[in-house]
């Protein structure tokens, strides 16, 4: 971000047509920055949504971020999400699938059916180890149909897949009720193999049943520990490399990370609000050593930082950054937080209040982020100052909402979020003036620190899962809710992984993006276009397949309206995550990450106790947002890499 | 039938957009009695002789798509047709006003000895079946159209008030002794559904709390959002499904969460009445749809040969019947056979 | 006429049931040269590339590649024989990357058993040497091809058709959606090719373009040969005239002088 001015000036310095002038070397290369880099993956819209929806229901209820709601939210994302990733890939193939929501419903009943005991109201009385394949062969079926109607005929996907749908849809109905006499079709644990498949398909890990004690050490351990190499590693790829590296930062950096150890040692051991306020400021002071120290060691210092320069650009936003962050303050004050009077419709005064104050509040920190960018093209002393008293600001605004959690529904922990982003902030533009920013591609460094970025996620992911995996006896003491993951999670995890590998790294993902950016291109290019898209249908049908045995081992019973009309929240979760309805462009990750912001959306509302008169109002603006967001992305994608 | 099976699971597997018009038949042969005959009409509309020699013809024209709520009250009719040795149409109009008004026009054409008419869209038909009776012919409305069958002059109307269904269910969990009820719809913008809550709400002495959760298409998101909505009030001790799919869905939430959770629900499927069986659901309101296809016709009948009208003008109502453990088993026998 | 030319056409016809779309058409490419084939539009261009390209076969005449009589009967089977086409559209994906447009359709892979990926380090190095090759310093492969010049895009088709082997290149008016300048730079590709040993096959309407790279000139009118010339048996005027006839001929010259003084600048 930093450097956008100098890679703008770079671009228009390079002639429209390059090649035409003689090869000037690498001074073309327009380097972009770490944030850059990331900011233009098209997965990072979903991304942003999935924090921002996360943090926005968390804030707002206390039930969101308790494990049996992750739990819940997760179920969901599950199904959707395994349909999300088929059918955006399918789409970047640039066609549709209409007929997948009700195929999921269609191959659960018809597995119910070919395993269901024979008698009057009966069916086949098929082992399940036989019906298991035998309905992935229909399924590869169906999707193969599909695909080549859609081939041979040469009519929109649209309209030959909404003609699958018809039919699936009649068949679910006509055959229940043929063969059962019922709209629902039902089978029991008798069924040959049903122990075998039971847990492949509705495997369960009761939270409760496993108790580890020493949990805590280990997650906040690998939380922590995860967070400083991200850390380090974003510094590593910010910051210009030492030839020889000063030792004389070392120290410093250790002097930082027992700093670290001990404020959470401090944190760990006492109990009150002056000991945790002193842990705190030992925690950031030490966080501020360390990465100096660390710095000192491995980079380069800043050749000159510059003087204060607060210029009539930034001095606007800087204010009225301030004075809106102020306002929100004295909103919440000033409003009664009780009052759940309706003023006019559809706002309480209390609700009301919380509107004011994220407009407030959000604008504010606009604001005072657009100051922030506009000191930063100034020097970084500027930048220093301006985040300084951006941070002061967050930290203002933090005891706020901490004054105003007791009455309302907004979660203390938020007030240590806010203090802790404004530590992040403060340190981040005191490193800015103290060492020199890379400005060039150092591909090594890169290599180290894409590495140490991984490796902290890892951790960081990993203590994330071992703390909703398990649980300590003071949980169970305290009466926490059961919590059953669903083995549905790891299909889902283990589908998406092999479809973003497949759409990445194989021949077939590359032939995918060719068939739905340019089918005619890719027919002369000798790739075998109708063949893939063929096999993007059985994808998407074997999906569905996967969630129909899903929701037959889990509910052990179907009705024939199971799936109708869910296609088109699979195409919305898959736009959401990036995927361009017009094919040629998406990924499956995104549409996994679209897939939980929709989940969260409904299991949020819930738990904010929110009317769901308003759900599909939220979803749109979801969508409007997540659509302008990656329209924004892309555009950047492109204009970034010319 | 045992051929037709594997025929019609074949078809399944090859997934051949296959002519389900196997069903057709095998109703028709259900309940038609002794010596019926079916036989089809252009309309679709299937004409049931009795072999008494009766001259009365009655026109039952519903809403119905013959899905398994409609198929048990074309069950009903059939047995009272054959019964009372009777001539019935039955006139299915899938939710399509404009062909029930067809339908309606086209019995009176036929010299319809009476009507038996469901209400989905008052606008629409109540104007048709006014003409009918002031050209003589009695009507009696069905499922649907409590608060018009007066305006029609309609000899009776034989249903069950939703409002009524879920007041019922209010005293079941009043007698619970349960306090805080969710009241779970799996539609938005069906008024029938709303009306159940309103009535449970009328009725309850403790707290309602009505929500949609999410469509029966999706149970997966409809657990999830029963269960989000009771881990977000500790005080929820008991859920009221307005559908069966719903209700199902309700008491795996409970389960997930662990909660001790009262479960009521509305209709019957083979699921709900086993957990009731079980015992993990406490009751599930029963409309008892055979009796909306039965009396219509007894009525018309009794009108035609002896003038009597039931009910004194009040509506019939057929429901709330409820099913609990009690009752359970029975009625899932029942409900296989395809009577209720 | 070289005595065995790579690429010899003999007396092409091809008819539509009872339309005549090409009528005895005759020329020659040799390995290191470029024949340029000029006609108005409807003058049966587009068929004769199609013939040439597998699309079509012709319906009397005979095609002889290396002195061998050949009939190529689907695209795949002109392009294993070495006829590569480089249609007009660019059969290219605008929103993929260069390096995977370069490989469309014949990625390299690595991998074990069943399980292939494509080898995406390989395939980006290769990308850009062969870009290099041509003069063209690709930024970076990862680049979506949409983001290039339209000479640039044209730059990737033609060093693509050479490293798969390419021994004949058929160019279908590579500059006809272009502007003057970036023209230039495509005729530029054309020598480079030429140069590097490939026979090339450069389709036109616009004989300012093809008389500085052409070593050979087909002009076709309303499917019949107007003529078969070597470069010394005809002058840029005359080929301009049998071409368009005089009225467009001033128009055409200011814009010949500045295509190729294009050239030479680069």
């Amino acid at each position: 971000m930093s450097d956008t001015g100098t890679a703008d000036a770079v671009v228009d310095a390079t002639p429209s047509d390059a090649v035409a002038s003689a090869p000037a070397a690498d001074e073309r290369l327009a380097y972009r920055s770490i944030f850059q880099r990331l900011f233009i993956r098209p997965e990072i819209g979903a991304v942003i949504g999935v924090v921002g929806v996360w943090t926005f229901f968390w804030a707002v209820s206390l039930n969101f971020g308790t494990t049996g709601q992750t739990q819940n939210w997760l179920d969901i994302t599950a199904t959707l999400g395994i349909m999300a990733v088929a059918v955006s890939m399918l789409m970047i193939g640039g066609e549709f699938d209409l007929s997948s929501g009700a195929n999921t419903g269609a191959m659960g009943i018809l597995f119910i059916l070919l395993i269901k005991e024979v008698g009057e109201l009966g069916g086949l009385g098929l082992s399940i180890w036989i019906a298991v394949p035998l309905s992935f062969v229909a399924a590869m079926g169906i999707g193969w149909a599909n695909g080549v109607m859609v081939e041979r005929t040469a009519l929109p996907s649209f309209i030959v897949t909404l003609a699958t749908f018809f039919i699936l849809r009649g068949l679910k109905l006509g055959l229940s009720k043929l063969l059962t006499g019922q709209i629902s079709v039902t089978f029991t644990d008798e069924s040959h193999g049903y122990g075998f498949w039971q847990p492949v398909f509705a495997g369960e890990w009761q939270r409760n049943d496993h108790i580890w004690n020493s949990r805590d050490v280990v997650y906040i351990g690998f939380l922590v520990l995860g967070a400083a190499i991200i850390t380090l590693a974003v510094c590593e790829m910010h910051f210009v490399r030492r030839d020889k590296l000063a030792a004389s930062g070392l120290p410093i950096f250790g002097a930082g990370v027992a700093g670290v150890a001990a404020a959470i040692f401090l944190m760990h051991t006492t109990d009150g609000v002056s000991a945790n306020i002193l842990a705190a400021a030992v925690l950031g002071i030490s966080i501020l050593v360390g990465l100096y120290g660390f710095s000192t060691w491995r980079f380069e210092p800043q050749a000159a930082a510059g003087g204060l320069n607060l210029d009539g650009s930034i001095m606007p936003p800087l204010l009225g950054g301030l004075i809106g962050v102020g306002l929100a303050s004295v909103a919440s004050f000033a409003i009664d937080s009780d009052n759940a009077e309706t003023l006019f419709f559809p706002f309480t005064v209390q609700g009301l209040r919380v509107v004011l104050m994220m407009i407030l509040a959000g604008g504010g920190f606009t604001l005072l982020m657009v100051a922030g960018n506009k000191a930063l093209k100034q020097n970084m002393t500027t930048k220093l100052v301006v985040s300084s008293l951006t941070a002061a600001a967050l930290v203002g605004f933090a005891f706020v909402i901490r004054q105003s959690a007791e009455a309302t529904k907004f979660r203390t922990e938020l007030f240590s979020v806010l203090l802790f982003v404004a530590l992040a902030l403060f340190v981040w533009s005191v490193l800015g003036v103290r060492f020199a920013e890379r400005r060039k591609i150092d591909e090594a460094a890169d290599r180290t620190g894409m590495k140490a970025m991984v490796l902290g996620l890892a951790l960081m992911i990993t203590a994330v899962v071992l703390r909703h995996l398990f649980v300590v006896q003071a949980e169970l003491d305290a009466g926490v809710n059961p919590a059953k993951f669903s083995v549905r999670m790891l299909w889902f995890f283990a589908f998406t992984a092999v479809m973003v590998w497949i759409l990445a790294r194989t021949r077939f993902g590359s032939w995918t993006f060719a068939v739905g950016g340019n089918a005619q291109a890719a027919r002369q290019v000798g790739v075998p276009a109708a063949r893939t898209k063929t096999q993007l249908f059985m994808i998407v049908s074997g999906a569905a397949w996967l969630v129909g045995m899903l929701l037959a081992f889990r509910l052990s019973s179907l009705q024939a309206g199971a799936g109708d009309g869910e296609e088109f929240e699979y195409i919305i979760a898959a736009v959401v995550g990036g995927t361009m309805l017009t094919g040629g462009y998406g990924t499956a990750l995104g549409a996994a990450f679209g897939a939980a912001i929709m989940a969260m959306s409904l299991v949020g509302i819930q738990s904010a106790r929110w009317n769901t008169d308003w759900r599909w109002v939220f979803l749109g603006v979801i969508l409007l947002l997540a659509v302008i967001a990656n329209r924004f992305i892309r555009d950047r994608a492109e204009g970034a890499r010319r | 039938m045992k051929n037709m099976r594997w025929l019609a699971m074949l078809l399944a597997l090859v997934m051949v957009a296959a002519a389900c018009s196997g069903s057709d038949s095998s109703e028709a042969t259900t309940d038609g009695g002794d010596s019926t005959e079916a036989e089809s009409t252009e309309g679709g509309d299937e004409v049931v002789e009795a072999a008494q020699a009766g001259d009365l013809t009655f026109h039952m024209i519903t809403h119905s798509d013959d899905g398994p709520f409609w198929s048990v009250v074309k069950r009903g009719m059939d047995a009272a047709c054959s019964d009372l040795g009777v001539n019935c149409v039955w006139a299915p109009g899938v939710n399509d006003a404009n062909q029930m008004v067809q339908d309606i026009e086209g019995a009176l054409g036929e010299g319809s000895n009476g009507i038996a008419a469901s209400l989905p869209d008052p606008a629409a038909l109540v104007p048709a079946l006014q003409g009918a009776v002031n050209g003589g012919t009695p009507v009696v409305t069905l499922n649907s159209g409590a608060n018009d069958y007066q305006e029609i002059g309609a000899l009776t109307h034989v249903g069950q008030t939703e409002f009524i269904a879920g007041q019922a269910a209010g005293e079941r969990f009043n007698a619970a002794g349960v306090g805080h009820v969710l009241c779970g719809q799996q539609e938005q913008n069906n008024v029938g559904l709303t009306e159940r809550c309103d009535g449970l709400a009328d009725t309850f002495s403790g707290t309602v709390t009505t929500d949609f959760m999410d469509l029966d298409a999706d149970t997966s998101a409809q657990q999830a959002a029963i269960n989000a909505a009771m881990a977000a009030d500790d005080s929820i001790d008991g859920f009221l499904g307005v559908g069966p799919v719903i209700t199902m869905s309700g008491l795996r939430a409970a389960d997930d969460l662990g909660r001790d959770v009262t479960i009521g629900g509305f209709d019957l499927t083979p699921e709900l009445l086993g957990a009731i069986n079980d015992g993990d659901i406490l009751f599930t309101v029963d409309q008892q749809q055979y009796l909306q296809g039965y009396l219509p016709i007894l009525q018309l009948y009794m009108f035609q040969t002896n003038s009597n009208v039931i009910g004194g003008g009040l509506p019939i109502l057929t429901g709330p019947g409820f099913v609990t453990a009690d009752n359970a088993a029975d009625v899932l026998a029942l409900s296989e056979a395809g009577t209720r | 006429m070289a005595e065995h030319d790579l690429l010899q056409l003999d007396n092409i016809s091809k008819f539509y049931g009872n339309i005549i779309a090409l009528e005895g058409v005759t020329t020659s490419v040799n390995a290191g040269e470029v024949t340029c084939v000029l006609g108005d539009n409807g003058a049966g261009k587009s068929t004769f590339i199609k013939i040439l390209a597998g699309v079509h076969q012709q319906s009397a005449g005979t095609i002889k590649l290396n002195g061998e009589e050949v009939m190529f009967k689907s695209p795949r089977e002109a392009l294993d024989a070495g006829v590569a086409t480089v249609y007009q559209d660019l059969a290219m994906v605008p929103l993929m990357s260069v390096w995977r447009n370069f490989f469309l359709g014949a990625e390299p892979t690595k991998g074990i058993g069943p399980i292939k990926m494509i080898d995406q380090a390989k395939a980006m190095r290769i990308a850009v040497e062969e870009m290099a090759k041509m003069g063209i310093d690709i930024r970076d492969p990862e680049q979506p091809v949409g983001t290039l010049s339209g000479g640039e895009r044209q730059s990737v088709a033609i060093a693509r058709a050479g490293y798969f082997g390419a021994r004949v290149l058929i160019l279908d008016e590579p500059t006809s959606a272009l502007g003057v300048k970036q023209s230039g730079v495509v005729l530029k590709r054309i020598v480079e090719a030429r140069n590097q040993g490939l026979a090339v096959i450069f389709i036109t309407h616009n004989p300012a373009h093809a008389y500085p790279v052409g070593d050979r000139f087909l002009i076709l009118n309303r499917g019949k040969s107007m003529g078969n010339f070597a470069k010394e048996e005809i002058t840029q005027q005359e080929l301009t005239g049998l071409m368009a006839g005089g009225a467009e001929l001033q128009e055409l010259q200011s814009e010949l002088e500045e295509a190729i003084s294009g050239v030479k600048k680069s």
